[in-house]
């Protein structure tokens, strides 16, 4: 069974059809780049995906399970992990507890237990709190657990965000542009961090500008063009498909 | 040594009564009252700060609750004579389910509108009490409040309504403390911070947001209980907006989604005006610009001052 299904799905803004009856698939171990030109739909379509937008049509299922127009909290506690294009973290938190956060709802304990701090809840929490500490090795981020994530830098609080939604071990990690905006050696670094997601066999699907990374890690590419998926393949085909080229440079 | 410093800071304030008694002796009963006062405000203000520091909604509501609950307990215990204890729970649950219910359709609202919408709860609750005279009587008011019986003694002394007045500030507190640190802080915080990526951390936003605004409203609602038995007079005017404005004050020039800068707050705020009285002309000109001082030395409020103190 795929791990993601994406079936006709649309999405309008104000008669404007952002995302036009696509269908995806994304199958478990996968690494699945998705581009395209500006405005082409790519983002809408991960909103779609994630509950942050109800879709106009279409569905959206997770292991055969259909999430169409679940809340985000929903779709985040079957296993879906998203980052956001502009990096997102929870500035008053601390780069630990920022990590702490992703993982705790994922744990079902009650209110009370949580209130008077229940034993098992504290084992709980103390086994985060190591993981976190790994990710956060990971990330190179160790020396910063204690600081304020609204203290850190663009390119830190970005690694903070992979690794937030790395805390879960999510069946499925949509990530929004990882290597936008920040310098030559990070993209390098969010590359191997990706391939090594992908080596772990974690199911990735990437939304990209970057071709150098694009092209290099992916698996399979899709495109999108004005809300429409145009192409889909392997790296090399796509980068050889007319359609695409006619896309991307016009004609 | 921690703890040894809190034990002596229980201490001396528990013993509070007999130090005024030897200090002023003809004032004793002036002072307990504004300690009481500020004890309840205290409590009251920390309730409020679970919704406006913790998931950072601007609430104006507040008064409502307290009203819902000082009602509640007031009606009960002179028309229905229920012992003090039920109807304390009374007023608790009462203005929690009031809150329960107008939570869902007012978190709808985005921020500022959340914020007018619950002023207009405040309103129709204060206008409500002044206007359904067969159960609030009114302008009239409910008198005749019993004194509380708590497991056979009766609370009439000052400084026995002190110390339970002490009793339920050290509850709020400790329930303020287990809500905002650890695992439910940490979920309520992140709302407060960022909503969008709380959703991706598969937190409910609603659902932390609700339970922060009913503990906050049930907490309002047993505290206005124990303000009306200690009066022994209800009255609408106890429950206007303007009391959202004290809140504020307390609240945002203490240090807001703090313990301590509430606390501070609460003390600063309640007995200031109280001390002031020493020059009546003026003192509401010298309150003012305290208040101003404040917000431009320290805008973070006074806790953010404690903290940049080196000493720790």
């Amino acid at each position: 069974m795929a791990l993601l299904e994406v079936r006709g799905l649309t999405k309008r803004f104000l008669g404007v059809t952002a995302v036009d009856r696509v269908d995806l698939t994304v199958e478990p171990g996968e690494l699945v780049s998705l581009i395209g030109p500006n405005g082409s739909g790519k983002t809408t379509l991960f909103n779609c995906v994630t509950g942050y937008l109800g879709a106009d049509g279409g569905r959206v299922l997770v292991r055969g399970r259909d999430l169409t127009n679940a809340p985000p909290h929903r779709v985040a506690r079957l296993g879906v992990a998203r980052t956001f294009q502009q990096v997102s973290v929870f500035p008053r938190l601390t780069a630990l507890e920022n990590l702490l956060v992703f993982l705790q709802q994922h744990q079902e304990e009650s209110v009370l237990a949580r209130l008077v701090r229940a034993p098992g809840v504290r084992r709980l929490e103390a086994a985060a709190i190591e993981r976190a500490r790994r990710l956060l090795d990971l990330v190179g981020l160790d020396a910063k657990a204690g600081l304020p994530a609204g203290s850190l830098s663009y390119g830190q609080r970005k690694l903070l965000a992979f690794a937030g939604a790395l805390m879960p071990d999510p069946d499925l990690l949509l990530l929004d542009e990882p290597a936008a905006a920040v310098n030559p050696t990070m993209i390098n670094q969010m590359k191997e961090h990706i391939l090594g997601l992908h080596r772990q066999g974690k199911t990735v699907l990437l939304v990209e500008h970057n071709m150098d990374v694009v092209m290099d890690i992916s698996q399979r590419v899709v495109v999108l063009d004005h809300g429409q998926k145009i192409a889909e393949g392997t790296p090399e085909a796509i980068r050889r498909d007319p359609r695409v080229i006619e896309a991307y440079f016009g004609r | 040594m921690r703890r040894v410093g809190w034990l002596a800071l229980g201490v001396l304030v528990a013993a509070v009564p007999w130090l005024v008694a030897a200090a002023v002796p003809r004032q004793q009963r002036y002072v307990l009252h504004v300690l009481i006062f500020t004890a309840l405000f205290a409590a009251l203000a920390l309730s409020y700060d679970l919704v406006v520091g913790h998931v950072g909604s601007l609430s104006l509501a507040h008064p409502a609750f307290f009203g819902v609950g000082a009602y509640t307990a007031a009606i009960l215990a002179t028309t229905a004579r229920w012992p003090f204890v039920a109807d304390v729970a009374a007023a608790v649950v009462a203005a929690a389910l009031v809150a329960g219910l107008v939570g869902v359709p007012l978190f709808r609202l985005a921020e500022h509108a959340f914020a007018v919408g619950t002023l207009g709860l405040g309103l129709v609750a204060s206008v409500v009490a002044n206007n359904w005279v067969e159960v609030t009587r009114g302008p009239l008011c409910i008198t005749g409040i019993p004194k509380p019986k708590l497991a056979g003694f009766a609370i009439t002394t000052l400084p026995a309504y002190y110390w339970l007045a002490l009793a339920a500030l050290a509850g709020v507190a400790l329930l303020y403390r287990g809500l905002t640190t650890f695992r439910l802080g940490r979920a309520f915080h992140a709302v407060r911070d960022n909503e969008p990526l709380a959703g991706a951390a598969a937190i409910n936003p609603l659902k932390y947001r609700m339970l922060a605004f009913t503990i906050a409203a049930g907490l309002a609602g047993g505290i206005g209980a124990l303000y009306v038995h200690y009066l022994s007079v209800m009255c609408p005017e106890e429950m206007t907006v303007a009391l959202t404005v004290n809140l504020l004050v307390i609240v945002f020039l203490g240090g807001v989604g703090s313990l301590r800068g509430v606390l501070v707050g609460a003390v600063l705020f309640t007995a200031l005006p109280e001390v002031l009285r020493l020059a009546p002309t003026w003192r509401l000109v010298i309150y003012g610009a305290l208040l101003l001082l404040v917000v431009i030395r320290s805008p973070g409020g006074l806790e953010s001052l404690l903290r940049r103190a080196p000493a720790r």
